[in-house]
């Protein structure tokens, strides 16, 4: 579930950091995401910032879901006492979450309307807010007691949706593991070949409150008295680490977390947004490529299973019966005309086994998998179209096939392309790393072939890379734009007229071109490292 | 959509050639039978100047008048671009050198080929909606639409190439709906819905190739503060020049 940032995609998540927090807070970003996890007495020798500046910008990366604090034991040096320090590592998902804000605002709007939006707004601008917090910032004086019940119907509805969802333990211990657990470790190894996880997979998992409290919605909270629930809060998080860390905190943040353990903190769940996003694009691309009807039947089965899913990257949709799936279809408008066996078809489209009778026992699931891989596929020959032509596109999207290394002659006869240009085309695609070349000799040397492969893991990471250099330099050009023409922005409505009122005409075409690219290369993004 | 395939007008008797054999000296001769001997394969100019062991000059004059008196040819080899190639008059030259059916003097005939995607295209998108390779040969031979023969296998090749330019999309026969006339699980092939990437797309474009730097050559030479960088790029000016 942790992505290794690539190059490029540390330097948009700095670029977005610097931007919303400023440029020290971006140091320490940076820090974190090239050097991985670090201490904060490391993170202060590497950044050169003072343990004051540190602390603070890692308590606003903390605050906003960017880094993750843990704690550790180590072993005491000359046979001291074994010593806890706590870890700070950043969460680069959720750095690049911040560009896909406005969509995840716009999921909201279009579920639960304007009331629950303004509610996630604010949880979104602050990071982390305790329910008190919010309703501090509802008491505004224009609203009154009835629009206070409205705010608590909403936060409900916003936990329901599982939009938001309690904050994670600030700083789990990792305990050391007992000698035990090492041993059965080592015996379990020998059986399986699953490859352990690293203590920042770890950390997370420890810090994740358990599903039966993570939308737990506690009436009590709703109280106007910040002191009084305090205590039932903190009884109710107690997570089983939560007191044995308190002693293990730096001093830097010891108070901070202290007051915060006060009270339940609430936050954006991310990962319901990028399910809801995987599931559209899911159904868009079946629409694009299939049809409406197999598009009505995988929103119909995604939206009756999504609570059941256990990850968000789930292969395969929650096996479901034709009757259940039946009675979501007929549920939207589309799918009112259609029959069991023009679902059944759908199905068979979406690449589901028909069972050889039908109506007994009869449950599909959809590879969702493929689904995302082919709309992976066509975003890569779209580049590879562009970029190389035609026959390229036929050549890249045969060794794509193929999945194996294929001769150039062999190439040119499956692609009616001319050999000494099929040659040129895998030379110079190859030269751009979009393929792999492998040299086979024969006859001692004397003759030589060569063989040409799609490695799509290493390519896809590379196309990935691209993606996040040019969402960075989508972003640079933007702020170039906004700067440059800083005096037409905010020219008054009645002074846009003539000349003025054509340079804000271009002002605003640009901005929107830049900002729509933006999100439609974030889809891309989200498609090719989310999903 | 046509070839001409006069193959007779290439072919001479036997009868004739024992006249045009008669004033040879033995070095042609001996060139002569060495081509002969490699039949449909034909044999390079190179291999047949170091298998006949013949002087330069000697060699020349006698390729000359071989060909000059049309006992041997000279044929284009697909697999290399450079040399000739020669072979017997009365032989025709092997698929290996011409490339097979698909080739017309060495060449790759796109004419042909293209012609015959056009067809399969329309035969899928008009007539038949869903059918096998098998499918689309039936209905070429049935309605007679190409003079000279295909084969099944060749109409599969042309298929498996429109399928790699999106134009169609192999699927599988579930045998429901419009699949009922396919045996389930065979291979078939069928208009993309989509439109997929073809020239006549209905798709929305790609995220990356509808941006400057999607397509850019001197992406890998770009950075913030460099020579090439986002606020001085030319291809993002001229994009955002409304």
């Amino acid at each position: 579930m942790l992505t290794t940032p690539s190059q490029h995609g540390i330097k948009l998540a700095v670029n977005l950091i610097s931007s919303y927090f400023g440029d020290i807070v971006a140091k320490v970003c940076e820090c974190l995401l090239r050097k991985g996890t670090l201490p904060l007495v490391q993170i202060i020798q590497f950044t050169e910032l003072t343990k004051q500046n540190a602390v603070n910008s890692l308590l606003v990366l903390i605050q906003h879901n960017c880094v993750q604090a843990f704690a550790t034991q180590t072993e005491g040096k000359f046979g001291g006492a074994p010593r806890i320090s706590t870890q700070y590592m950043a969460l680069f998902d959720n750095i690049i979450h911040h560009l896909r804000f406005p969509k995840f605002i716009a999921i909201v709007n279009e579920d639960l309307g304007k009331e629950c939006e303004e509610i996630f707004v604010w949880l979104l601008q602050d990071g982390r807010l305790s329910v008190n917090d919010i309703l501090e910032r509802h008491k505004e004086p224009s609203r009154n007691s009835t629009a206070s019940d409205a705010f608590h119907e909403c936060f409900r509805k916003l936990v329901n949706a599982q939009y938001v969802e309690r904050c994670p333990a600030h700083e789990p211990f990792l305990a050391p593991p007992t000698e035990e657990e090492i041993a059965a470790k080592k015996r379990a190894a020998k059986f399986t070949k699953k490859v352990e996880d690293t203590i920042e997979v770890r950390a997370l998992a420890e810090a994740s409150p358990m599903d039966s409290v993570r939308f737990l919605l506690e009436t009590d909270t709703w109280t106007d008295d910040p002191e009084q629930k305090s205590n039932d809060d903190s009884s109710s998080l107690a997570a089983a680490g939560e007191k044995r860390k308190l002693d293990a905190l730096e001093s830097g943040t010891k108070d901070w977390a202290t007051n915060q353990k006060k009270e339940v903190l609430w936050r954006v769940n991310f990962e319901e947004f990028v399910r809801r996003l995987r599931h559209k694009s899911c159904i868009e691309n079946v629409r694009a490529r299939l049809d409406a009807g197999a598009a009505t039947v995988l929103g119909a089965v995604l939206e009756a299973t999504r609570r059941t899913e256990t990850k968000v990257k789930v292969e395969n949709s929650v096996p479901l019966s034709i009757d259940d799936i039946m009675e979501e279809v007929i549920k939207s408008e589309e799918g009112r005309t259609m029959n069991s066996d023009r679902v059944r078809a759908s199905l068979a489209q979406l690449g589901c086994d028909m069972p050889s009778i039908t109506g007994i026992d009869e449950t599909y699931s959809i590879d969702l998998k493929r689904i995302l891989e082919l709309a992976q596929i066509q975003e890569v020959e779209s580049i590879v179209l562009k970029r190389y032509g035609r026959e390229a596109c036929r050549i890249f999207k045969l060794l794509l096939q193929a999945d194996r290394v294929v001769e150039t002659e062999m190439i040119s006869k499956d692609t009616f392309v001319d050999k000494k240009d099929a040659a040129t085309i895998l030379h110079q695609m190859w030269k751009d790393d979009y393929l792999y070349m492998q040299v086979m000799e024969k006859d001692k040397g004397k003759q030589k072939y060569l063989l040409w492969a799609v490695k799509k893991p290493v390519l896809w990471q590379h196309i990935l890379d691209d993606m996040y250099h040019a969402a960075l330099n989508l972003r640079l050009r933007s702020a170039y734009e906004q700067e440059k023409d800083k005096e037409i922005a905010q020219l008054p409505r009645e002074k846009r007229e003539g000349e003025l009122g054509k340079r804000f005409e271009k002002w605003r075409k640009i901005r929107l071109v830049l900002e729509s690219s933006l999100m439609k290369l974030d889809d891309a993004i989200l498609l090719f490292n989310d999903f | 959509m046509s070839r001409v395939q006069d193959t007779m007008a290439l072919k001479r008797k036997r009868g004739d050639q024992s006249l045009l054999t008669q004033s040879l000296g033995d070095a042609d001769h001996n060139v002569l039978n060495i081509i002969k001997g490699k039949e449909g394969r034909g044999i390079s100019s190179g291999e047949l100047k170091k298998v006949s062991n013949l002087p330069t000059t000697q060699f020349n004059k006698s390729i000359k008048t071989l060909v000059a008196r049309q006992l041997i040819k000279e044929v284009p080899n697909i697999k290399t671009s450079w040399g000739k190639h020669y072979m017997g008059a009365e032989f025709e030259p092997s698929a290996e050198l011409t490339g097979g059916y698909w080739y017309a003097d060495g060449k790759l005939d796109q004419e042909l080929i293209n012609s015959f995607k056009k067809i399969c295209f329309q035969i899928l998108q008009q007539k038949l909606k869903v059918a096998t390779a098998e499918g689309v040969h039936s209905f070429f031979i049935k309605r007679k639409l190409y003079n000279g023969e295909i084969s099944r296998d060749q109409i599969a090749e042309i298929l498996r190439s429109m399928v790699l330019d999106n134009q169609i999309v192999e699927v599988k026969s579930t045998g429901l709906e419009e699949y009922h006339s396919i045996p389930v699980g065979e291979v078939c092939y069928r208009c993309a819905t989509g439109g997929g990437l073809g020239e006549t797309s209905k798709t929305k474009t790609g995220a990356m190739v509808s941006i400057p730097c999607g397509v850019c050559p001197n992406i890998r030479l770009c950075t913030p503060d460099g020579v090439i960088s986002p606020t001085n790029c030319v291809y993002y000016t001229k994009w955002l020049d409304f």
